[in-house]
């Protein structure tokens, strides 16, 4: 039983870190919070399930073409939308919920009713110590891991990643070292984009796919970036797992009714307490 | 010259009044996005096929119908905003209404406004109450559709049983009534779980479930929730039979849970094998929406289509658009309705249809009646 609660919530939990991720990503590098993030992960799903349904490809195609897609796009939306809200804060996030509206709005015209995911990534199911859970939550787990480490060698060891950093660190210092900043701040956004629709893909063949799929995940990935910290990738994946887990722990052993509640208020006690979250790190307004 | 332009464009201005002025102005208040979505496009598709049929035959008393339609994106505060356009666009009547939370807040819509309203797709039993004057409800109630799920139940031996609700007014109304009917054969259900209608995952309530070993699996909710929880406790390995009143007598279940929908029992308003009308109505309904956006589904667009065809056009052609005539007429209204079991139906003093229902099955991609539970 406890063995069902921990597959189900771990399997949650990788998809809040992903889609946290996102947040993540684009809050080192521009201290703003792209609230479009969860319709990024619905689109993702559409966008995968359009992929298995019209090309039949298969799980691990469909996944990179769905991340190289989702990454053009996010670099495109950079360009045409985000560039021109880095006025303030207050604008990027306006402009960012609106661009959220506007996604889920569009798909829900084009298919108001849900529609039902191909099983991708096989029709069978593992059993584990009295657990049985679909080969979709081993997909979850694996490919977290790997776009965690891919992440992690991109950061660590590649130019690019280096680039990213320092634009995350210091923009204007970076631009005199010679790093092309707008560039390095579209990858970014590409990056998070890209990680988010395949957290989507990921999970479709566990639910229905409809326009509203990223509504609730959406705000969880906030909830479990803010909880780990949003600057810190380490401290979001660890949030993320966290909230998956004492979510399904709290709907079977207290209430499936203070499941969302207790997201929430594990986000609002993180803000007043420790607003930098768990591994997040306070930086200093330099003067 | 001026002055003969201004004259011309009068005088069409006059025709074009006359024309709408003489059409009947029919509203529905239906989902067309949010969770009932599917419901919500049956509903339409079942009265535009009876204003179809009705204008091509030269409409009522001369007059066409024209359809109105308010989307309330399964909300029940929009409801209350999409009844009120309604009634603000001078409808002359409404069939519709999706929902028992929805039908529960915008009723009052109607029911201030003196708009006659037939409700033709929700069955909370408080909907229907002697205070109604202008809200009429042509599905059968949840105290039915509870009754005939307790005979199920009795049939098929059913004795451990678990309910799974959605925590709207429709999922805790059968709730209630259902634990009280099983309450007097005795049986207490081994588990009941709630969850919200928007949710996705179920793991935690399908552990409680799964723990608690029943052999039948009540699902007290709409689509296409109660479809993930069918294909989730599947996969969780619960063997379970799934009984569900009218949210689960919907052709898209076959969609959503092909396999784990198999077998599933469902209350209805509708089946295509009761009757030769039935029969032969189904099949000028899949034709007509053969193509359209959303395939045709029987089950939910033969209410509305006979709300429309069979109660309202005879009342509208009786008595013409006078509101409070047409009321009248509504409430003497009575006569047989097609797939369903024969009986004469008719409105008791709250305006609620006391009419049969049916009690299918899913096998392989559609319904069927089931074996021994229509007699």
């Amino acid at each position: 039983m406890l063995a069902q609660l921990l597959v189900g919530g771990l399997g949650t939990g990788c998809i809040y870190a992903l889609v946290g991720l996102g947040f993540t990503l684009v809050y080192r590098t521009m201290r703003m919070v792209n609230f479009a993030q969860g319709q990024v992960f619905m689109a993702g799903t559409f966008l995968g399930l359009f992929g298995a349904q019209q090309f039949g490809l298969p799980a691990l195609p469909l996944l990179l073409l769905v991340a190289v897609i989702s990454f053009a796009v996010g670099m495109l939306l950079e360009r045409v939308v985000f560039r021109r809200l880095y006025a303030s804060h207050e604008v990027f996030v306006v402009g960012a919920i609106g661009l959220g509206v506007m996604i889920e709005n569009g798909f829900r015209i084009v298919y108001p009713e849900p529609l039902p995911f191909p099983k991708i990534f096989g029709a069978g199911v593992y059993h584990l110590h009295g657990a049985v859970f679909q080969k979709t939550y081993l997909w979850i787990l694996i490919v977290t891991l790997v776009l965690v480490a891919a992440l992690h060698v991109m950061f660590a060891y590649t130019r690019t990643g280096r680039a990213l950093r320092a634009v995350a660190s210091d923009g204007e210092i970076a631009a005199t070292m010679g790093v092309n900043v707008q560039r390095a701040i579209g990858a970014t956004f590409g990056l998070s984009f890209a990680i988010a629709a395949v957290a989507g893909v990921l999970i479709g063949p566990l639910y229905f796919v409809s326009p509203d799929l990223g509504d609730m995940v959406g705000l969880k990935a906030f909830s479990a970036a803010v909880l780990g910290g949003i600057n810190s990738v380490v401290g979001t994946i660890l949030g993320g797992l966290a909230l998956g887990l004492m979510e399904a722990l709290a709907a079977f052993y207290i209430s499936t009714d203070y499941k969302d509640l207790l997201a929430f208020a594990i986000l609002v006690l993180m803000l007043l307490v420790r607003p930098q979250g768990l591994l997040g790190r306070v930086v200093p307004v330099k003067v | 010259m001026m002055h003969r332009l201004a004259m011309l464009a009068g005088a069409l201005m006059l025709l074009a009044g006359t024309a709408s002025a003489q059409d009947i102005r029919l509203g529905t208040v239906i989902p067309l996005s949010g969770g009932g979505a599917s419901y919500g496009a049956s509903i339409q598709q079942g009265l535009d096929m009876a204003l179809r049929e009705i204008n091509a035959a030269g409409g009522i008393n001369g007059r066409k119908i024209t359809l109105d339609v308010a989307d309330d994106a399964s909300d029940p505060a929009q409801s209350v905003i999409a009844l009120q356009r309604l009634v603000n666009d001078n409808d002359d009547l409404v069939i519709g209404g999706w929902g028992s939370s929805q039908v529960l807040a915008n009723m009052a819509v109607a029911e201030r406004a003196g708009m006659p309203y037939i409700v033709v797709g929700a069955s909370n039993p408080r909907i229907t109450t002697s205070a109604n004057k202008w809200t009429f409800r042509t599905l059968t109630n949840d105290n039915g559709h509870a009754a005939r799920l307790a005979e199920v139940v009795s049939l098929l031996h059913f004795k451990k049983i678990a309910i799974i609700y959605d925590t709207n007014d429709y999922g805790v109304g059968l709730r209630d009534i259902f634990t009280a009917g099983l309450a007097k054969q005795g049986i207490k259900a081994v588990d009941v779980e709630s969850y919200q209608t928007s949710d996705k995952d179920f793991t935690a309530q399908l552990t409680h479930i799964a723990a608690a070993e029943p052999d039948a699996v009540m699902l007290f909710g709409t689509l296409p929730a109660i479809a993930a929880i069918m294909n989730q406790a599947r996969d969780q390995g619960i063997d379970a039979r799934f009984l569900g009143a009218a949210g689960l007598s919907n052709e898209a279940v076959m969609k959503l849970a092909p396999q784990a929908a198999q077998h599933a029992i469902a209350t209805a308003y509708f089946h295509v094998d009761t009757d030769a009308t039935a029969k032969e109505w189904a099949a000028r309904y899949q034709q007509a929406f053969a193509q359209a956006n959303q395939a045709p589904r029987p089950s939910q667009a033969a209410p509305a289509y006979e709300a429309l065809k069979l109660m309202a056009a005879p009342c509208l052609a009786q008595v013409g658009t006078d509101k409070d005539k047409l009321r009248l007429c509504l409430k003497a209204w009575h006569g047989t309705l097609f797939g369903l079991p024969p009986a004469e139906a008719h409105f008791d003093d709250t305006n609620q249809l006391l009419a049969p229902l049916v009690v299918e099955e899913v096998v392989g991609t559609e319904f069927k009646l089931l074996p021994g539970a229509n007699q």
